[in-house]
């Protein structure tokens, strides 16, 4: 069964991640690309995501490990950071402060403006796309990284005349695109390039759901290494990710 | 018994100051959790309505009281997990049932359950996931249409965690629903200056909320199923007070409510 404590993973979250897995392999979206940890365990995730064009973040390649709970979809997972991100809502050993993601529970900000929150409709894809609309518009309500936070306003509040939160990003976005060429991944530089949907991998059988189980599931060959492989011209409809608070 | 939870908490690189207090009260709602659903089934048999309660409240001369007025109506109950899900699990349980049997209601039900995802994608919920938990619902709509679902099926069914929890999923989306499009109308209905959607993130969409009188108007009315519920209360009077919703409509479910949960009745 599945390593760590906590309660047995549910059919339910087998499924779910199952399905979206299969489906963010045949589908890539744009600005990341994901694969499991182990894979033998749905339940990791590695993620990477690329800087948006045109911002700060331009040509990064942030790699994070998501961790879903044993009752996903009805938690969110977690996300933390592999690659060195300062940023007001990022904690100092990477763990990701995003509204997405916070606990269904009752919590005392309950009058704050209305941002996304969990629901069992979210998923990866909305997440990431959360996660990345993050980056270039941190929340400085409730920072994670609070130096990072004064930062960041002063940055803003200079109109970018005060570059040390620009240095510092900057510094880690070559750092990271370095990272990215060790893995042999191309990151893409222009808006058009970065909306580009990757070609779809190669035609696998498709997946039986109703035969998913926790014990026997099987993810397909071995080769989806986080290589952005060619770019397949063709835009899809698919949502920006903006609108994120 | 918080205490004792944060102690046992790893610390993770020393950083016990950033350790997220939400994670630890979600860490010691999931140990009660348990303990409830080791113990209460998520939705259990019919019992005998007056020998349930009585047996309850045998030392409580109010709820005494109450039960033998029930038990003059109502001769079952049929009680569900106490898990925050309990209102639209009996909801779902209860009008299901009722339509094994009651095929004229099918039809309308049928015709507005099955229009529904779409006017949710409207609004913004996610198609990949939303269709996954359409589609689970609605072939229990249709298995029940078909007259290819018996009593014991059903039950079984609501008893599948995976089955009777995207059930839950699907009912708590179309309240959702209902709420944001009729928002004008049900921000009477909540307090402080949240906005309706804001709302239906925090109260609504996330599992395991408990519902409020705003979620029962919505959902039966958005459905078009009346529902009577029953109040089990320490107030004065004799009498089991009902209230229907939506107002004026003639009841499809029935169910009985005691301070911070719902189960199902039975008419005689």
């Amino acid at each position: 069964m599945m390593a760590g404590p906590g309660p047995q993973p549910t059919g339910s979250a087998v499924r779910a991640l199952g399905l979206e897995y299969r489906s963010l392999q045949e589908e890539p979206v744009e600005g990341f690309r994901v694969k499991l940890v182990n894979e033998d365990n749905l339940f990791e995730w590695e993620v990477a995501i690329f800087g948006p064009p045109d911002t700060l973040y331009q040509g990064g390649y942030f790699k994070a490990h998501m961790k879903f709970p044993a009752d996903y979809p009805y938690s969110p997972p977690s996300i933390r950071f592999l690659t060195k991100v300062w940023h007001p809502n990022v904690y100092e050993n990477g763990d990701l402060c995003i509204s997405i993601l916070h606990p269904p529970v009752d919590d005392p900000q309950s009058g704050e403006l209305p941002c996304e929150r969990w629901n069992p409709t979210q998923n990866v894809r909305t997440i990431l796309l959360s996660v990345i609309s993050l980056l270039n518009e941190p929340n400085t309500s409730s920072p994670a990284n609070v130096d990072a936070s004064v930062m960041y306003r002063r940055f803003k509040d200079s109109k970018g005349r005060d570059k040390e939160y620009e240095n510092i990003i900057r510094k880690q976005v070559s750092a990271a695109r370095l990272e990215a060429e060790k893995d042999g991944v191309v990151v893409p530089l222009t808006l058009e390039d970065y909306c580009r949907k990757p070609k779809a991998k190669a035609a696998e059988p498709p997946v039986d759901m109703t035969d998913f189980y926790v014990d026997d599931y099987d993810i397909g060959d071995d080769d989806d290494d986080l290589d952005m492989g060619d770019s397949d011209a063709g835009d899809d409809g698919d949502d920006s990710g903006n609108g994120e608070s | 018994m918080g205490d004792a939870t944060r102690e046992a908490e790893p610390r993770v690189d020393g950083k016990d100051a950033q350790v997220n207090q939400d994670v630890l009260i979600m860490e010691q709602q999931r140990q009660i959790e348990e303990e409830i659903s080791d113990a209460i089934p998520l939705v259990g048999a019919k019992e005998d309505l007056l020998g349930t309660l009585e047996k309850e409240y045998i030392s409580d001369p109010i709820y005494s009281m109450k039960a033998k007025d029930l038990s003059s109506k109502y001769n079952s109950i049929r009680r569900t997990r106490p898990d925050g899900n309990c209102f639209f699990r009996a909801f779902a349980y209860a009008y299901f049932e009722r339509l094994l049997t009651c095929k004229d209601d099918y039809k309308g039900f049928y015709d507005i359950v099955s229009k529904s995802k779409d006017d949710l994608i409207e609004l913004g919920f996610p198609q990949f996931t939303l269709e996954d938990f359409y589609e689970t619902f609605m072939e229990v709509v249709e298995r029940i249409g078909s007259g290819d679902m018996t009593q014991d099926e059903l039950y079984e069914l609501f008893n599948n965690q995976g089955q009777s929890n995207y059930i839950v999923v699907y009912l708590r989306l179309i309240t959702s629903g209902k709420l944001q499009r009729d928002a004008d109308f049900y921000l009477n209905f909540i307090d402080g200056n949240r906005t309706m959607t804001a709302f239906c993130h925090q109260e609504v969409e996330p599992m395991f909320k408990e519902s409020d009188h705003i979620h029962i108007i919505a959902l039966s009315a958005a459905l078009n199923v009346g529902v009577r519920v029953r109040y089990m209360d320490r107030g004065d009077s004799a009498q089991v007070i009902a209230h229907d919703f939506p107002e004026g409509a003639t009841p499809a479910v029935h169910l009985l409510y005691r301070p911070g949960h719902y189960d199902i009745l039975y008419e005689q």
